[in-house]
């Protein structure tokens, strides 16, 4: 039996797409063969074969991992090789965020959403990365339902921090960091109001440093980097793009708090990761962020961007909060052990 | 705080305390507040921005024109592709038009349900408005906040040398305590109190000009109301806690409450006081009690020892004090007669006030 697994597109620094190659390692560890399929495969990632193979590869005694996350034209052809089937749900985002900003990603989140309900009865189990989209299986009709968090290869991260970065933004009295696609549903925007609050009723130097590629959402971005401009805050907000693993490492290093006002998440892989190197964490609850940091972040319960802001500056100036929420995150990372994970994604796949 | 779990009301206590800080000194002033409503630049809000205001935001999708240009600017093939769009457009107007219809009819029917200016069908508003109006108000009258506070005070309020003396027999069970708070400081005579014997404290009170006069005084008052200030203070924070004639101006469920603030609020083993009047005597209960308009409720003191010792405070006890001056005579033969005067004074013309003292359980 061998093990293959298909995603429209992988990319490099994408959790999902990260979530995938973890899981071939270690399904490869366990003496399978497992392959990765896109149709789209960008530039950084390697081994990676064109969904075109898998009619080629695929046999019916193999088990077929379908990653979910968006609309895709290929997937009913995918679903009539015979094979074992999972799916694995990663959430898509409500079309309502793209609505007047991105008519295209509206349109495949609608198909996305009508494709999940639709190819229901192909899959003898769904998984989904948090209760949160566990849930949204039982809505979309799954009958077998199951929650495995996603995997998480912290080898990554087994590199020096980038010292340019480090160079830049250590030392700073106010770092605040976010890291995630820049995307309407994760609410730069709010941010930057944010952050004017933040320079004008509390520490003037205040800086917004905004991890996460931008090329998917050219409109938004167009438009909070017009925001920017509007609130004054020119050279206070740093874009940083999607970058490489020892510059992500660095700005977690460097940063004095990581914040999200994300309103819609599937997981919420920064969070963890943020937790993993010790920084504290402020995040709106929304979606999966409140089961994913559990009791291990400041959670804001109401959507108010001075109190969001004020309790960024508590945890960043009273040590004693910050320990504890450093000590906390440090807990509530090893719920998500890989080694744990694992055992668990090879148990609920049958391997 | 405990180790493990971060208490989330209390910093975010702390945290609504700081913006309100801020708000009063003009540091979060109204330029800051529409900074933080500056719209998204260059189109539509975000859809969940909407929802914060779904009435105007439905008035205003109403309205939208849908557009679209059927021309394509590819080089070459541009041409044909726009052939095409258009060609479609025309096969399907029939179809499309039907969708339309059904739409229209759709937002008529919405607008209808709901007001066009982006309100909710008036009448609930106004009935809304209305209903909180009264509730206001019977609030208001059910403590005759209409009377002039002033000439009520001047009339019946406590004679200051008579409080003073009252509270003198409380001030030694604070003796050697660092941070004694006295909910409802009033004119701080008691923090004066306090202080003359070296002990330190400071008060809360809701009343601006009772404040004003602690602080003239060098005394250290906050105008905040007491459960809200309990939940806001550290847990362990004071070690001694004094409350005069505040218990029954507030509803049983509330006292609960604030019982259960201080126990959270005071240090272990530190000692609690509640004076009130002491409705045994039936000359208070039945009488002098209500000549407060805005007192709610008498607390009988087994009641009151009862709620101390249910939210886990410890030797618990009833201390009355205050006599009557009027007593029927006592001098009559030694019998029954004289018994059952002696009852009598006890019953109509006992002690007027009863302080109820408890400790915070060690840990």
């Amino acid at each position: 039996m061998r093990v293959h697994q298909f995603h429209p597109v992988l990319a490099p620094g994408d959790a999902m797409s990260n979530h995938v190659f973890a899981l071939r390692k270690r399904i490869r560890h366990w003496g399978f063969e497992s392959f990765a399929y896109a149709v789209e495969t960008k530039p950084g990632v390697a081994d990676v074969r064109t969904y075109r193979r898998m009619f080629r590869d695929v046999r019916p005694d193999d088990l077929v991992i379908v990653h979910f996350s968006m609309g895709s034209e290929v997937i009913d052809q995918i679903l009539k090789i015979p094979a074992r089937r999972v799916l694995v749900y990663h959430n898509i985002t409500p079309p309502e965020f793209f609505g007047g900003i991105n008519p295209h990603a509206a349109a495949f989140a609608r198909l996305g959403l009508r494709q999940l309900a639709r190819i229901a009865p192909a899959f003898e189990l769904a998984i989904g990365v948090s209760e949160f989209n566990r849930r949204a299986l039982e809505e979309a009709g799954y009958t077998r339902t199951a929650r495995v968090p996603i995997l998480i290869d912290w080898d990554h991260f087994a590199v020096p921090p980038s010292e340019v970065v480090l160079a830049r933004w250590k030392g700073l009295r106010t770092v605040l960091l976010f890291v995630g696609r820049i995307s309407p549903n994760k609410r730069q925007d709010d941010l930057v109001r944010m952050l004017a609050y933040y320079r004008r009723c509390i520490d003037p130097e205040a800086h917004l440093v905004l991890v996460g590629a931008y090329r998917d959402q050219p409109q938004y971005h167009a438009r909070v980097v017009a925001l920017i401009e509007r609130l004054g805050l020119g050279g206070a907000v740093a874009f940083a793009g999607g970058v490489d693993d020892p510059a992500l490492l660095a700005y977690y290093r460097a940063a004095s708090c990581f914040v999200s006002l994300s309103e819609h998440e599937g997981f919420g892989v920064p969070l963890l990761e943020a937790m993993r190197f010790r920084l504290p964490v402020v995040a709106y609850d929304a979606a999966a962020v409140g089961e994913t940091v559990d009791s291990a972040a400041v959670l804001l319960r109401e959507r108010d961007l001075a109190e969001a802001a004020e309790t960024c500056a508590m945890v960043t100036e009273r040590s004693d909060l910050r320990e504890q929420l450093v000590a906390a995150g440090e807990r509530r990372v090893q719920d998500f052990d890989p080694e744990k994970v694992a055992q668990r994604t090879r148990e609920v796949l049958g391997l | 705080m405990s180790s493990d779990r971060i208490d989330l009301d209390a910093l975010m206590a702390e945290v609504r305390e700081r913006i309100r800080e801020k708000r009063e000194k003009g540091i979060y002033s109204p330029d800051v507040d529409a900074l933080l409503r500056v719209p998204l630049p260059g189109g539509r809000r975000i859809f969940s921005d909407d929802l914060q205001d779904p009435l105007a935001s439905l008035a205003e999708a109403l309205d939208e024109e849908v557009e679209y240009d059927p021309r394509s600017r590819k080089p070459i093939v541009g041409p044909l592709i726009t052939y095409a769009r258009k060609a479609v457009i025309s096969l399907v107007r029939w179809w499309m038009g039907a969708i339309l219809e059904r739409q229209e009819r759709i937002n008529r029917l919405l607008a209808a349900a709901y007001d066009y200016e982006g309100q909710m069908a008036p009448r609930f508003g106004a009935r809304l408005e209305r209903l909180e109006r009264e509730w206001k108000e019977r609030r208001e009258r059910e403590v005759a906040a209409n009377l002039h506070s002033v000439y009520f005070q001047a009339r019946f309020g406590g004679d200051e040398p008579v409080i003073r003396k009252q509270s003198e027999a409380f001030v030694d069970l604070f003796a050697g305590r660092k941070r004694v708070l006295d909910l409802g400081s009033g004119r701080g005579i008691f923090l004066q109190l306090l202080k003359d014997k070296g002990i330190g404290g400071y008060g809360v009170d809701l009343d601006p000009r009772m404040v004003a006069q602690c602080r003239e005084k060098g005394l250290e008052a906050h105008e905040v109301d007491a459960l809200t200030h309990l939940r806001q203070i550290e847990a362990g924070s004071v070690d001694g806690l004094y409350a005069r004639h505040l218990a029954e101006h507030i509803p049983p469920g509330e006292l609960i409450e604030i019982l259960r603030a201080c126990r959270r609020a005071l240090a272990p083993g530190a000692p609690l006081v509640f004076v009130t009047p002491n409705p045994a005597t039936l000359t208070v209960g039945a009488h002098t009690f209500w000549l407060d308009p805005q007192h709610l409720r008498p607390i009988p003191p087994e009641l009151f020892k009862f709620y101390l010792e249910v939210e886990g405070f410890t030797e618990v006890e009833i201390r009355t004090f205050e006599p009557t001056e009027k007593r029927l005579r006592e001098d009559v033969p030694e019998g029954p007669i004289r018994d059952n005067v002696k009852l009598l004074n006890k019953t109509l013309f006992g002690d007027r006030d009863y302080a109820v003292i408890g400790c915070a359980p060690a840990k």
